[in-house]
């Protein structure tokens, strides 16, 4: 233990030169400190409200587990005053992490790693030491060990910069406490001594880092990354993902495969997915950021879907099949996170939909009476295909009764006019039907093409204007007559049919679209 | 030691855009009024307009192409030479 310092904010004595970079009354020295977040932690960015208080400690030493007991309750109360806080241990991010949660600490946490260039830049040589940054980035005052009457000096001061009363640690004894050395001020041998365990909690630390969905995610070591790239080049960029703009070199959607749980082989789907998702006519930053619960539909055709085992049968769009789940979600992390959609932060989604975790599904091109979905769009049949769409959540439609397939066209097509919603006529965005192998097979019978099907279900869902003018509409409707027909779609087109499912059981589904974005439907080669 | 992890993040700093200086009032300034096509948007920046004239500000009325993507560089060129203020319209 070193001896106790105090209420150093008054001549800085202790802490460098007056007025040096680091010590009272200087600049606030940079923060070579690792976050639990993306991006770099800065003074700007720390005090961009007003101030802060930089808390040094570490995780072996009983005083700074006082200071992080103490004031840690306090800090959102600080942060809505304008005072951000954050924890620097002395020790690996990990580590640093579990101990902030263990003891209640409120604020941001950041770790450093030896030879502790945070603590040095701070002339930090006791921890806790408590820094006070205020506004113009400029050291106002520092206390070192635990000093609760200095502590409460220092967060008065703080307060009046801000304009605010902040509220102070309690006075309860201790009221002093010394502290513990730096390891920032011992020799490095004796440093590595002191340093506790890391590790052991990965998946706890994926949480904390925010690396994930909400689901536990597989831990992205380098050479999981190497292994998903598989030869190819980290380094080169598919470009931005909105809506936060982060680059999407391959490294990064390598990452976000393993996150997701995906083999190795799965990693060309996810890479055209990922080209598929940044095509400008997709439109993903409306996608990643509205209020609509729309996520992104992965339909993969070609001979890939065999070759890494995706499900187009069975269970098609539900759970139990390692590549639909993985590949979905791959795509869906790549947006959260490397694109900084996460729910709640700049993905403003009211109720988002289970989708969201992730939809990849493949065509059973071999039950389909029709071309599928790749050649519909311009692709040989021998071509492994990516198509993305914007769509929300599944709906099931249930028809055991149909014999002509005029009567089951009609039940699926009239199950999606309520698709976005009851009265919005026409869509102009894709619904997306899943016609399972028994409907498919009826309409195979019936000798209809896609073509046909499609347009029967066109003409079919029609309404008067008259029986739409009522809550959410869209201006045709109103501008229309009220005996006047208005059609769902605005065209056949809007209409996409995939065939998939198990080969018993008559359900298809329909997913409804993502409205007014602009977005179209855009499909990459898998290569 | 903590493991060597990939992260899925980008975590180039960028420098944070300070916010433009607020005038004290709105007299003899130039408003331009943001349209981002959302639905009644409009009928708000209608009213903004004339509010902001009685107060003794110019106006001038741009439109997004679409609500739902970033203005175009073009049109934020258009707005950051056209006017000291900026109205824009969310709506539902």
């Amino acid at each position: 233990m070193e001896p106790m310092r105090t209420a150093e904010g008054s001549d800085g004595r202790g802490a460098g030169a007056v007025g040096a970079a680091g010590a009272v009354g200087g600049p606030a020295a940079e923060l070579a400190v690792r976050g639990t977040g993306p991006g770099r932690i800065t003074v700007g960015g720390l005090t961009a409200d007003g101030g802060a208080l930089l808390v040094f400690v570490s995780e072996h030493c009983p005083t700074s587990a006082l200071a992080l007991r103490r004031l840690g309750p306090l800090c959102e109360a600080w942060a809505q005053a304008g005072l951000a806080a954050i924890a620097i241990f002395e020790d690996p991010l990990d580590l640093a992490i579990r101990t902030a949660r263990r003891l209640g600490w409120g604020g941001q946490v950041a770790a450093q790693e030896p030879p502790y260039p945070a603590s040095r830049a701070y002339q930090v040589t006791t921890v806790p030491t408590t820094v006070l940054v205020g506004r113009g980035g400029l050291v106002a005052g520092r206390v070192t060990g635990w000093d609760q009457r200095a502590l409460a000096g220092l967060l008065h001061e703080a307060g009046q910069g801000l304009g605010a009363e902040l509220a102070v640690p309690p006075g309860a004894e201790p009221l002093t406490k010394p502290g513990c050395s730096s390891k920032a001020a011992i020799e490095p041998e004796l440093a590595a001594a002191m340093s506790g365990q890391g590790g052991g909690d990965e998946p706890e630390e994926m949480f904390e880092r925010g690396w994930t969905d909400g689901l536990p995610v597989i831990p992205p070591t380098a050479e999981r990354v190497e292994a998903m790239l598989g030869g190819r080049d980290g380094g080169e960029s598919l470009g931005l993902v909105p809506p936060a703009m982060g680059e999407a070199t391959l490294a990064r959607v390598a990452a976000c495969a393993v996150l997701a749980g995906c083999r190795p082989a799965y990693f060309p789907v996810v890479a055209a997915a990922a080209r598929a998702v940044l095509d400008p006519a997709f439109n993903l930053h409306g996608q990643a950021v509205t209020t609509q619960p729309a996520g992104q539909l992965v339909v993969v055709n070609g001979p890939v879907r065999e070759t890494i085992g995706l499900n187009s049968g069975m269970g098609a769009l539900g759970p139990g099949f390692r590549a639909n789940l993985t590949i979905g979600r791959a795509v869906r992390l790549l947006v959260s996170l490397t694109g900084g959609a996460m729910p709640g932060a700049m993905d403003r989604a009211t109720l988002g939909h289970m989708g969201k975790l992730g939809c990849c599904i493949a065509e059973d091109e071999q039950v389909s009476p029709w071309e599928p979905l790749h050649v519909e769009r311009g692709f040989e049949p021998g071509q492994s295909v990516v198509t993305v769409i914007g769509s929300d959540a599944p709906l099931s439609i249930s028809d055991h009764r149909s014999r002509t397939p005029e009567d089951l066209a009609y039940i699926l097509a009239w199950a999606a006019a309520s698709a976005w919603s009851t009265n919005w006529w026409p869509l102009a965005d894709p619904s997306v039907f899943v016609i399972c192998p028994e409907h498919a097979e009826m309409f195979r019978g019936a000798g209809w093409t896609k073509q046909r099907l499609r347009q029967f279900m066109f003409d079919a869902v029609r309404k008067p204007a008259g029986q739409l003018q009522r809550g959410e509409t869209t201006p045709a409707v109103h501008a229309a007559a009220p005996d006047a027909l208005v059609p769902k779609w605005a065209s056949p087109e809007a209409i996409v049919l995939l065939v998939a499912g198990g080969e018993a059981g008559r359900y298809s589904a329909v997913l409804g679209p993502c409205t007014g974005m602009g977005s179209q439907i855009v499909s990459r080669e898998v290569t | 030691m903590a493991a060597d992890y990939v992260s899925p993040f980008d975590e180039r700093v960028r420098a944070a855009e300070p916010l433009a200086p607020r005038p004290a009032s709105v007299q003899r300034q130039h408003a331009v009024l943001l349209d981002i096509r959302k639905n009644r948007g409009a009928e708000f920046l209608d009213r903004m307009e004339t509010l902001l004239r009685a107060e003794g500000a110019s106006t001038a009325r741009v439109t997004k192409e679409i609500f739902s993507k970033p203005a175009a560089l073009g049109l934020i060129d258009e707005i950051a030479s056209g006017g000291g203020l900026v109205v824009e319209a969310l709506a539902d």
